[in-house]
């Protein structure tokens, strides 16, 4: 069996290991290093690449493989699982969504990938982490998290041919019903899209809201969806679970508020949307009703800004578009 | 007490007649010369009543005081009013835009502006701050309300100043009209420089309420909820004319232990806000950036969770958990 080795993290059979990966250094020179986790099991299978916190406050997905590691017994593993539950270290410290070691824009981390080898701190990082990623996937899930407890949905690369319908075949085993098959021509920079144009079937899971939204329930929940992946394509034994028909969209609309002040929502995630609905209410700073922020699109509500405050540019809200049951 | 012919003024506001004023109180300046200014509003009732004074956001991050203060000022109607209501939502509003609990102008300390009061003219920005909130405070108020919120969304406690004689009762008559089950009596050598501790000290019945968690765990429901206790510590004071609901029996302690973190990682707790823990029960586990379980830790004191650390990730020093000590029913 050929040794893996990513960063520090080295398997040279069936196990578990643990190490790190440099992926930039310290202001006091001390190295910037995120944790990796390798799992391998005796029979062939293909390598799964789980990563999270790409952006340092969306912390359920370092949850998440954190215990799917503690959950995993080698013994009934094929093939390879590499996670690295901690993308962005230093923004995960600060609990922002980039890091404070960043001086420029192009921050987020999420729109820096494949990166640049003397690029800045973000698309130095991606570098590091995105040349482990090509060397060594056959399948990607990158976990991020939105803003409310209630966020369920997630989106694949919708490429060409087997790379886009293996992806889709890995959305459907992790059946969030609200799925939206990624054209290929948004999100340019992310993790997803970069490994799709790479060959690499690739899924992005919304999951769960930041901080005190954070939820233990829903590590669980996301837990059994991707061990449900991963008996799909053939890494656990066990019959796969059928979601049913999930609702697919065209695409999503990013909305950004307009208006700032205090912030009420009036729409939960998944609920349905049409041109007007109203989707929450501004106050000013004596509690006067000042206004309503409508509905630009009809949709589902994938991601909604849960106030109580809002400043002018926040999303306000994400919507997919066209729904349809498929 | 005032009467019907005193004009209320406070900042830019000049409430003379019954109904409801709105205005700005200056309590600084910004780096490039704006003024900073805090919303204030003034209703006046109909009926000769005292003067309820109220507090939101005193820490900048604690959202659920200025929507429960809104929420009141909205429902309320000035011909049914006995007395003045004076409503500060947002009091430490430079730390409010940023979604932070102090001033990003605060320097060298005194970031705490509940630990300022009552403030100095020539103080840090804090300190100026507090002086000029508390300068309205300590001339109008003959009942104080500062509503706080805690971490989490189940947070539900109080705590008021047990001051000597009839400040002390007056203020326990309104923590049992606001009813929330924990409800610590606090001793009068605790919370120095609160804005709740000084004015107790200037002879004010003080109440703290802490409902409700930051950020996103902000909920409505918990808005609703402590709107219609605040009117209920209304109706005890005769402002509304409705009967005060009676909660029942309270849970009182005899202090908090505040209890920081010694360590950090990720952090999954094991508690709720109003659970009851012994020494030893545990709180939560520590876990590393691979998952490993590092540390359990265990409480350091028996009595009932008044706020807990929701994780999911925790620096030394952070707010672990508040304990109320020695829970007793009366």
């Amino acid at each position: 069996m050929a040794t893996l080795r990513i960063g520090t993290a080295v398997l040279d059979g069936v196990g578990i290991a643990r190490g790190y990966l440099k992926i930039g250094e310290m202001p006091d020179g001390r190295l910037m290093q995120i944790p990796v986790l390798l799992g391998r099991g005796a029979p062939p299978g293909p390598t799964l690449w789980l990563h999270g916190c790409v952006h340092g406050n969306e912390a359920c997905g370092a949850f998440v493989v954190h215990r799917l590691f503690r959950g995993l017994d080698p013994a009934a593993l094929s093939g390879t699982l590499v996670a690295l539950p901690i993308l962005n270290i230093t923004a995960f410290r600060a609990r922002q969504r980039m890091s404070p070691f960043e001086g420029y824009a192009g921050g987020d981390l999420n729109r820096c990938f494949p990166g640049k080898v003397d690029g800045t701190l973000t698309e130095q990082m991606a570098h590091a982490i995105y040349t482990e990623l090509r060397a060594h996937a056959d399948y990607f899930v990158d976990l991020h998290t939105a803003m409310t407890a209630d966020v369920r949905w997630a989106l694949f690369a919708n490429a060409p041919a087997e790379v886009g319908r293996k992806a889709e075949s890995m959305a459907r085993a992790f059946g969030f019903t609200s799925t939206l098959p990624a054209p290929m021509d948004i999100l340019a920079g992310s993790a997803m899209m970069t490994a799709a144009s790479d060959g690499i079937p690739s899924l992005i899971v919304e999951a769960g809201g930041k901080g005190p939204a954070f939820t233990a329930a829903l590590v669980a929940e996301v837990v059994e969806r991707l061990q449900n992946v991963m008996r799909h394509v053939g890494m656990l034994p066990g019959p796969v679970t059928e979601h049913g028909p999930l609702t697919y969209f065209s695409n999503f609309a990013w909305v950004r508020a307009v208006r700032g002040g205090l912030f009420q929502r009036a729409v939960r995630c998944g609920e349905r949307l049409k041109i007007g609905t109203v989707l929450g209410h501004y106050y000013d700073l004596w509690g006067q009703p000042t206004g309503e922020a409508l509905s630009p699109h009809a949709g589902i509500v994938l991601a909604i800004n849960p106030g109580p405050v809002m400043t002018s540019g926040e999303t306000l809200v994400h919507i997919g578009l066209d729904p349809r049951e498929v | 007490m005032i009467t019907a012919t005193t004009v209320i003024r406070v900042g830019t506001a000049a409430a003379s007649g019954v109904g409801v004023t709105r205005a700005e109180l200056r309590v600084g300046d910004t780096p490039d010369g704006e003024v900073i200014t805090i919303p204030v509003a003034i209703v006046r009732g109909a009926g000769e009543g005292p003067v309820l004074w109220l507090h939101g956001c005193v820490h900048g991050d604690e959202y659920c005081g200025a929507f429960i203060i809104h929420e009141l000022l909205r429902t309320v109607e000035p011909a049914r009013l006995a007395g003045v209501v004076v409503a500060l939502p947002i009091l430490n509003i430079t730390a409010s835009h940023r979604g932070q609990r102090m001033s990003p102008f605060a320097t060298f300390g005194h970031g705490d502006l509940n630990r300022c009061f009552p403030g100095t003219p020539d103080g840090a920005f804090t300190d100026q701050m507090a002086h000029a909130i508390y300068g309205e405070l300590r001339r109008w108020a003959d009942y104080f309300i500062d509503f706080h919120t805690a971490l989490t969304p189940d947070t539900r406690w109080a705590l008021f100043a047990n001051a000597p004689g009839e400040v002390g009762r007056k203020a326990e008559g309104m923590a049992r009209a606001f009813g929330l089950k924990s409800t610590l009596p606090a001793p009068m050598e605790i919370l120095g420089g609160s804005a709740m501790m000084a004015a107790a000290h200037d002879g004010i019945p003080s109440l703290i309420v802490e409902m409700g968690g930051i950020g996103p765990a902000f909920e409505r429901e918990t808005v609703l909820e402590g709107a219609e206790r605040l009117r209920n510590v209304m109706r005890h004071l005769r402002m509304l004319p409705e009967k005060p609901t009676e909660h029942g029996p309270l849970t009182y302690f005899s202090n908090f232990a505040w209890v920081n973190a010694t360590r950090g990682g990720l952090f999954e707790p094991a508690v709720r806000c109003g659970q009851r823990v012994d020494k030893g029960t545990l709180l939560g586990r520590y876990m590393s950036a691979h998952g490993d379980v590092l540390e359990e830790v265990a409480s350091l004191h028996a009595g009932i969770v008044l706020a807990m650390h929701p994780g999911p990730t925790m620096a030394t020093g952070d707010v672990l958990v508040h304990i109320g000590l020695d829970p007793r029913e009366t």
